[in-house]
Protein backbone atom coordinates (compact mmCIF):
# COMPACT_ATOMS: atom_id res chain seq x y z
CA UNK A 1 0.00 0.00 0.00
CA UNK A 2 1.78 3.22 -1.36
CA UNK A 3 0.31 5.57 0.72
CA UNK A 4 0.88 3.77 4.01
CA UNK A 5 4.87 3.36 2.73
CA UNK A 6 5.01 6.90 2.15
CA UNK A 7 3.17 7.99 5.73
CA UNK A 8 5.72 4.88 7.19
CA UNK A 9 8.80 6.64 5.36
CA UNK A 10 8.16 10.48 6.04
CA UNK A 11 7.18 9.52 9.80
CA UNK A 12 10.53 8.17 10.53
CA UNK A 13 12.25 11.00 9.07
CA UNK A 14 10.46 13.49 11.18
CA UNK A 15 11.02 11.37 14.50
CA UNK A 16 14.84 11.05 13.03
CA UNK A 17 15.30 14.96 12.10
CA UNK A 18 17.98 16.33 14.50
CA UNK A 19 19.02 19.53 13.56
CA UNK A 20 16.37 20.71 11.15
CA UNK A 21 15.47 20.21 7.80
CA UNK A 22 18.02 19.58 5.49
CA UNK A 23 20.32 16.87 8.21
CA UNK A 24 17.80 14.15 7.20
CA UNK A 25 18.47 14.62 3.00
CA UNK A 26 20.85 11.84 2.62
CA UNK A 27 17.99 9.48 4.37
CA UNK A 28 15.52 11.06 2.57
CA UNK A 29 17.12 10.50 -0.83
CA UNK A 30 18.01 6.95 0.43
CA UNK A 31 14.63 6.26 0.86
CA UNK A 32 12.45 7.72 -1.79
CA UNK A 33 15.28 7.55 -5.07
CA UNK A 34 17.64 4.39 -4.06
CA UNK A 35 15.29 2.22 -2.30
CA UNK A 36 11.51 2.63 -3.27
CA UNK A 37 12.17 4.54 -6.95
CA UNK A 38 9.32 7.29 -6.03
CA UNK A 39 11.62 9.59 -8.50
CA UNK A 40 15.05 10.28 -10.17
CA UNK A 41 18.16 11.52 -8.07
CA UNK A 42 17.59 14.99 -10.48
CA UNK A 43 13.69 15.50 -9.32
CA UNK A 44 14.74 15.12 -6.34
CA UNK A 45 16.80 17.79 -6.32
CA UNK A 46 14.62 19.96 -8.17
CA UNK A 47 12.19 19.08 -5.53
CA UNK A 48 14.31 20.55 -3.00
CA UNK A 49 15.04 24.02 -4.70
CA UNK A 50 11.68 24.52 -5.22
CA UNK A 51 11.16 23.82 -1.50
CA UNK A 52 13.88 26.47 -0.72
CA UNK A 53 12.09 28.80 -3.33
CA UNK A 54 8.81 28.58 -1.90
CA UNK A 55 8.14 30.38 1.59
CA UNK A 56 7.98 28.03 4.54
CA UNK A 57 10.03 25.77 5.61
CA UNK A 58 12.01 23.61 3.09
CA UNK A 59 11.07 20.10 4.43
CA UNK A 60 7.82 20.91 2.41
CA UNK A 61 9.52 19.35 -0.22
CA UNK A 62 8.63 15.88 1.39
CA UNK A 63 5.06 17.08 0.16
CA UNK A 64 6.51 17.09 -3.97
CA UNK A 65 7.60 13.43 -3.41
CA UNK A 66 4.19 12.66 -2.08
CA UNK A 67 2.56 14.32 -4.70
CA UNK A 68 4.82 12.17 -7.41
CA UNK A 69 3.98 9.29 -6.01
CA UNK A 70 0.40 9.22 -5.69
CA UNK A 71 -1.27 12.79 -6.39
CA UNK A 72 -2.53 14.79 -3.79
CA UNK A 73 -3.46 12.93 -1.27
CA UNK A 74 0.20 11.59 -1.41
CA UNK A 75 1.36 14.93 -1.07
CA UNK A 76 -1.19 16.07 2.03
CA UNK A 77 0.27 12.29 3.59
CA UNK A 78 3.66 12.94 2.81
CA UNK A 79 3.03 16.40 4.68
CA UNK A 80 1.57 15.69 7.68
CA UNK A 81 3.62 12.46 8.48
CA UNK A 82 7.00 14.75 7.94
CA UNK A 83 5.61 17.46 10.07
CA UNK A 84 3.17 15.82 12.96
CA UNK A 85 5.56 13.30 14.65
CA UNK A 86 8.24 16.00 15.28
CA UNK A 87 5.81 18.54 15.94
CA UNK A 88 4.23 16.22 19.09
CA UNK A 89 7.61 15.73 20.39
CA UNK A 90 8.52 19.04 20.66
CA UNK A 91 5.23 20.07 22.13
CA UNK A 92 5.89 17.11 24.93
CA UNK A 93 9.77 18.35 25.19
CA UNK A 94 8.64 22.03 25.64
CA UNK A 95 7.00 21.07 29.19
CA UNK A 96 10.06 19.25 30.40
CA UNK A 97 12.44 21.22 28.71
CA UNK A 98 11.70 23.73 31.79
CA UNK A 99 12.84 21.37 34.37
CA UNK A 100 16.19 20.41 32.96
CA UNK A 101 16.98 24.04 33.10
CA UNK A 102 20.45 24.11 34.51
CA UNK A 103 21.27 20.32 34.42
CA UNK A 104 24.66 19.64 33.02
CA UNK A 105 23.33 16.95 30.44
CA UNK A 106 21.32 19.53 28.63
CA UNK A 107 24.30 21.45 27.52
CA UNK A 108 26.30 18.73 26.94
CA UNK A 109 23.77 17.27 24.51
CA UNK A 110 23.52 20.40 22.86
CA UNK A 111 27.28 20.30 22.24
CA UNK A 112 27.42 17.35 21.12
CA UNK A 113 24.45 17.01 18.46
CA UNK A 114 26.38 19.90 16.15
CA UNK A 115 29.40 18.20 14.71
CA UNK A 116 27.31 14.94 13.86
CA UNK A 117 24.42 17.26 12.45
CA UNK A 118 26.75 19.01 10.44
CA UNK A 119 28.43 16.17 8.95
CA UNK A 120 24.67 15.14 8.16
CA UNK A 121 24.92 18.27 6.19
CA UNK A 122 27.94 17.65 3.96
CA UNK A 123 26.59 14.46 3.11
CA UNK A 124 23.16 16.31 2.13
CA UNK A 125 25.48 18.61 0.04
CA UNK A 126 27.21 15.90 -1.77
CA UNK A 127 23.83 14.10 -2.34
CA UNK A 128 22.24 17.45 -3.89
CA UNK A 129 25.43 17.67 -5.47
CA UNK A 130 25.39 14.22 -7.37
CA UNK A 131 21.42 14.94 -9.00
CA UNK A 132 21.61 18.81 -9.80
CA UNK A 133 25.90 19.26 -10.85
CA UNK A 134 25.72 17.13 -14.38
CA UNK A 135 26.84 19.36 -16.47
CA UNK A 136 29.85 22.34 -16.85
CA UNK A 137 27.09 25.08 -16.82
CA UNK A 138 25.02 23.47 -13.93
CA UNK A 139 28.44 23.01 -11.59
CA UNK A 140 29.39 26.55 -12.46
CA UNK A 141 26.01 27.93 -11.36
CA UNK A 142 26.31 25.97 -7.96
CA UNK A 143 30.27 27.73 -7.50
CA UNK A 144 28.70 31.24 -8.29
CA UNK A 145 26.13 30.55 -5.79
CA UNK A 146 28.79 29.40 -3.13
CA UNK A 147 31.01 32.36 -4.06
CA UNK A 148 28.31 34.98 -3.81
CA UNK A 149 26.69 33.23 -0.94
CA UNK A 150 29.61 33.93 1.04
CA UNK A 151 30.17 37.32 0.17
CA UNK A 152 27.32 38.76 0.13
CA UNK A 153 23.66 39.16 1.84
CA UNK A 154 21.90 38.33 -1.02
CA UNK A 155 18.17 37.00 -0.74
CA UNK A 156 18.41 33.42 -1.21
CA UNK A 157 14.79 33.28 -3.24
CA UNK A 158 15.99 35.96 -5.90
CA UNK A 159 19.25 34.06 -6.34
CA UNK A 160 17.37 31.12 -7.41
CA UNK A 161 15.20 33.16 -9.49
CA UNK A 162 17.56 34.27 -11.36
CA UNK A 163 19.53 31.14 -11.85
CA UNK A 164 15.78 29.75 -12.74
CA UNK A 165 15.68 32.61 -15.13
CA UNK A 166 19.30 31.82 -16.38
CA UNK A 167 18.44 27.98 -16.83
CA UNK A 168 15.26 28.88 -18.93
CA UNK A 169 17.22 30.27 -21.48
CA UNK A 170 20.59 28.50 -21.39
CA UNK A 171 19.44 24.70 -20.43
CA UNK A 172 16.27 23.87 -22.28
CA UNK B 1 -6.12 34.44 16.50
CA UNK B 2 -2.93 36.63 16.44
CA UNK B 3 -0.61 33.44 16.70
CA UNK B 4 -2.45 32.31 13.29
CA UNK B 5 -1.69 35.97 11.93
CA UNK B 6 1.67 36.09 12.86
CA UNK B 7 3.10 32.46 12.02
CA UNK B 8 0.49 32.56 8.71
CA UNK B 9 2.45 35.74 7.21
CA UNK B 10 5.57 34.55 7.77
CA UNK B 11 4.71 30.96 6.32
CA UNK B 12 3.20 32.97 3.24
CA UNK B 13 5.80 35.28 2.64
CA UNK B 14 8.97 34.61 3.85
CA UNK B 15 10.76 33.43 0.40
CA UNK B 16 14.37 32.37 0.23
CA UNK B 17 15.11 30.60 3.86
CA UNK B 18 14.63 34.16 5.76
CA UNK B 19 12.04 32.29 8.03
CA UNK B 20 13.59 32.90 11.67
CA UNK B 21 14.63 36.22 11.12
CA UNK B 22 11.10 37.21 10.36
CA UNK B 23 9.53 35.10 12.75
CA UNK B 24 11.86 36.94 15.55
CA UNK B 25 10.58 39.73 14.52
CA UNK B 26 6.29 38.68 14.60
CA UNK B 27 7.12 36.91 18.14
CA UNK B 28 9.87 39.59 19.86
CA UNK B 29 9.20 42.91 18.41
CA UNK B 30 5.62 42.86 16.76
CA UNK B 31 3.53 40.86 19.38
CA UNK B 32 6.12 41.41 22.38
CA UNK B 33 5.19 37.37 23.65
CA UNK B 34 8.67 36.56 24.41
CA UNK B 35 11.88 38.27 24.94
CA UNK B 36 14.92 38.32 23.31
CA UNK B 37 16.40 35.87 25.64
CA UNK B 38 13.17 33.83 25.93
CA UNK B 39 13.39 33.57 21.71
CA UNK B 40 16.86 32.45 22.07
CA UNK B 41 16.29 29.75 24.15
CA UNK B 42 13.22 28.56 22.18
CA UNK B 43 15.01 28.80 19.26
CA UNK B 44 18.32 26.73 21.09
CA UNK B 45 15.29 23.77 21.95
CA UNK B 46 13.68 23.90 18.40
CA UNK B 47 17.26 23.21 16.92
CA UNK B 48 18.08 20.34 19.34
CA UNK B 49 14.51 18.36 18.89
CA UNK B 50 13.92 17.09 15.70
CA UNK B 51 11.54 18.28 12.83
CA UNK B 52 12.47 21.55 10.87
CA UNK B 53 13.30 24.82 13.01
CA UNK B 54 10.37 27.11 11.61
CA UNK B 55 7.41 24.26 12.70
CA UNK B 56 9.39 23.58 15.35
CA UNK B 57 9.71 27.25 17.10
CA UNK B 58 5.98 27.35 16.54
CA UNK B 59 4.88 24.66 18.51
CA UNK B 60 7.38 26.16 21.65
CA UNK B 61 6.02 29.93 21.09
CA UNK B 62 2.80 28.93 20.65
CA UNK B 63 1.98 26.44 23.71
CA UNK B 64 3.86 29.68 25.68
CA UNK B 65 1.08 31.50 24.69
CA UNK B 66 -1.86 29.91 24.30
CA UNK B 67 -1.14 25.90 25.48
CA UNK B 68 -2.15 22.96 23.10
CA UNK B 69 -5.03 24.99 20.97
CA UNK B 70 -2.07 28.04 20.59
CA UNK B 71 0.53 24.95 20.05
CA UNK B 72 -1.88 23.72 16.87
CA UNK B 73 -2.65 27.18 14.90
CA UNK B 74 0.84 28.22 15.23
CA UNK B 75 1.97 24.86 13.89
CA UNK B 76 -0.41 25.13 11.41
CA UNK B 77 0.01 28.38 10.17
CA UNK B 78 3.42 27.66 9.59
CA UNK B 79 2.68 24.81 7.62
CA UNK B 80 -0.37 25.12 5.46
CA UNK B 81 0.23 28.64 3.42
CA UNK B 82 3.76 27.33 2.69
CA UNK B 83 2.37 23.99 1.69
CA UNK B 84 -0.10 25.68 -0.65
CA UNK B 85 1.95 27.82 -2.25
CA UNK B 86 4.45 25.04 -3.28
CA UNK B 87 1.83 22.35 -4.52
CA UNK B 88 0.57 25.41 -6.90
CA UNK B 89 4.62 26.13 -7.97
CA UNK B 90 4.69 22.28 -8.14
CA UNK B 91 2.03 21.22 -10.06
CA UNK B 92 2.85 24.22 -12.48
CA UNK B 93 6.63 23.18 -12.63
CA UNK B 94 6.23 19.69 -12.49
CA UNK B 95 3.30 19.06 -15.18
CA UNK B 96 4.90 21.45 -17.81
CA UNK B 97 5.85 20.33 -21.03
CA UNK B 98 7.43 23.49 -21.81
CA UNK B 99 10.95 23.09 -21.91
CA UNK B 100 12.18 26.30 -20.64
CA UNK B 101 10.74 25.63 -17.54
CA UNK B 102 12.61 22.45 -16.98
CA UNK B 103 15.86 24.38 -17.87
CA UNK B 104 14.31 27.11 -15.69
CA UNK B 105 14.67 24.02 -12.53
CA UNK B 106 17.75 22.99 -13.51
CA UNK B 107 19.37 26.18 -13.20
CA UNK B 108 17.40 26.57 -9.73
CA UNK B 109 18.40 23.03 -8.86
CA UNK B 110 22.26 24.28 -9.42
CA UNK B 111 21.79 27.46 -7.29
CA UNK B 112 19.89 25.47 -4.60
CA UNK B 113 23.28 23.24 -4.05
CA UNK B 114 25.31 26.17 -3.92
CA UNK B 115 23.37 27.89 -0.83
CA UNK B 116 23.15 24.66 0.64
CA UNK B 117 27.18 24.54 0.32
CA UNK B 118 27.98 27.92 1.60
CA UNK B 119 25.35 27.43 4.36
CA UNK B 120 27.56 24.40 5.55
CA UNK B 121 31.14 26.49 4.63
CA UNK B 122 29.80 28.61 7.08
CA UNK B 123 28.74 26.34 9.80
CA UNK B 124 32.07 24.59 9.75
CA UNK B 125 34.30 27.38 9.95
CA UNK B 126 32.36 27.92 13.78
CA UNK B 127 33.88 24.57 14.30
CA UNK B 128 37.60 24.29 13.65
CA UNK B 129 39.18 22.03 15.66
CA UNK B 130 40.41 18.68 16.31
CA UNK B 131 37.55 16.99 17.83
CA UNK B 132 34.64 18.45 15.56
CA UNK B 133 36.71 18.04 12.74
CA UNK B 134 36.73 14.11 12.98
CA UNK B 135 33.47 13.83 13.93
CA UNK B 136 31.94 15.45 10.99
CA UNK B 137 34.25 14.08 8.69
CA UNK B 138 33.51 10.04 9.82
CA UNK B 139 29.83 10.99 10.13
CA UNK B 140 29.77 12.29 6.19
CA UNK B 141 32.22 9.00 4.92
CA UNK B 142 30.23 6.58 7.14
CA UNK B 143 26.85 8.24 5.58
CA UNK B 144 27.83 8.84 1.75
CA UNK B 145 30.43 5.76 1.97
CA UNK B 146 29.06 2.80 3.66
CA UNK B 147 25.82 4.18 2.92
CA UNK B 148 24.59 3.73 6.98
CA UNK B 149 21.08 4.77 7.51
CA UNK B 150 19.88 7.88 9.56
CA UNK B 151 19.08 5.91 12.84
CA UNK B 152 22.78 4.02 12.53
CA UNK B 153 24.33 6.99 11.95
CA UNK B 154 22.69 8.60 15.35
CA UNK B 155 22.71 5.60 17.71
CA UNK B 156 26.63 5.28 16.89
CA UNK B 157 27.66 8.82 16.91
CA UNK B 158 25.70 10.66 19.22
CA UNK B 159 27.21 8.79 22.10
CA UNK B 160 30.33 8.83 20.41
CA UNK B 161 30.81 12.89 20.42
CA UNK B 162 28.99 12.86 24.34
CA UNK B 163 32.44 11.14 25.20
CA UNK B 164 34.45 13.39 22.82
CA UNK B 165 32.96 16.74 23.14
CA UNK B 166 32.76 16.21 27.52
CA UNK B 167 33.78 19.05 29.35
CA UNK B 168 37.70 18.65 30.18
CA UNK B 169 38.60 18.86 34.10
CA UNK B 170 39.84 21.98 35.27
CA UNK B 171 43.56 21.29 35.88
CA UNK B 172 43.92 24.08 38.36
Amino acid sequence: MTLGRIALVFTILSLLGFGGGNAIIPQMHADVVDQFHWITSAEFTRFFALGKLAPGPTTTMAALVGYAVSGLTGAIVATVAIFVPAAIVVYAAGHAWGKLRGNPWRERFARAIKPVVLGLLWAGVVTLARGATDAPITIGIAVVATIVMLRTEWNQAILVLAAGAFGAFVLR
Amino acid sequence: MGLALAFGRVSATAFGGGQMPAIRREVVRRNGWLDDDAFLEVLALAQLLPGSNPSNVAVLVGSRVGGMPGAAVAFFATVLPGFAILMVLGAFALDSHWPWVGGALRGCAAMAVGLTLANTIELTMKRINVVDIAIVAAVAIVVLVLHASLALTLAIFIPVALVLTRPKKDAA
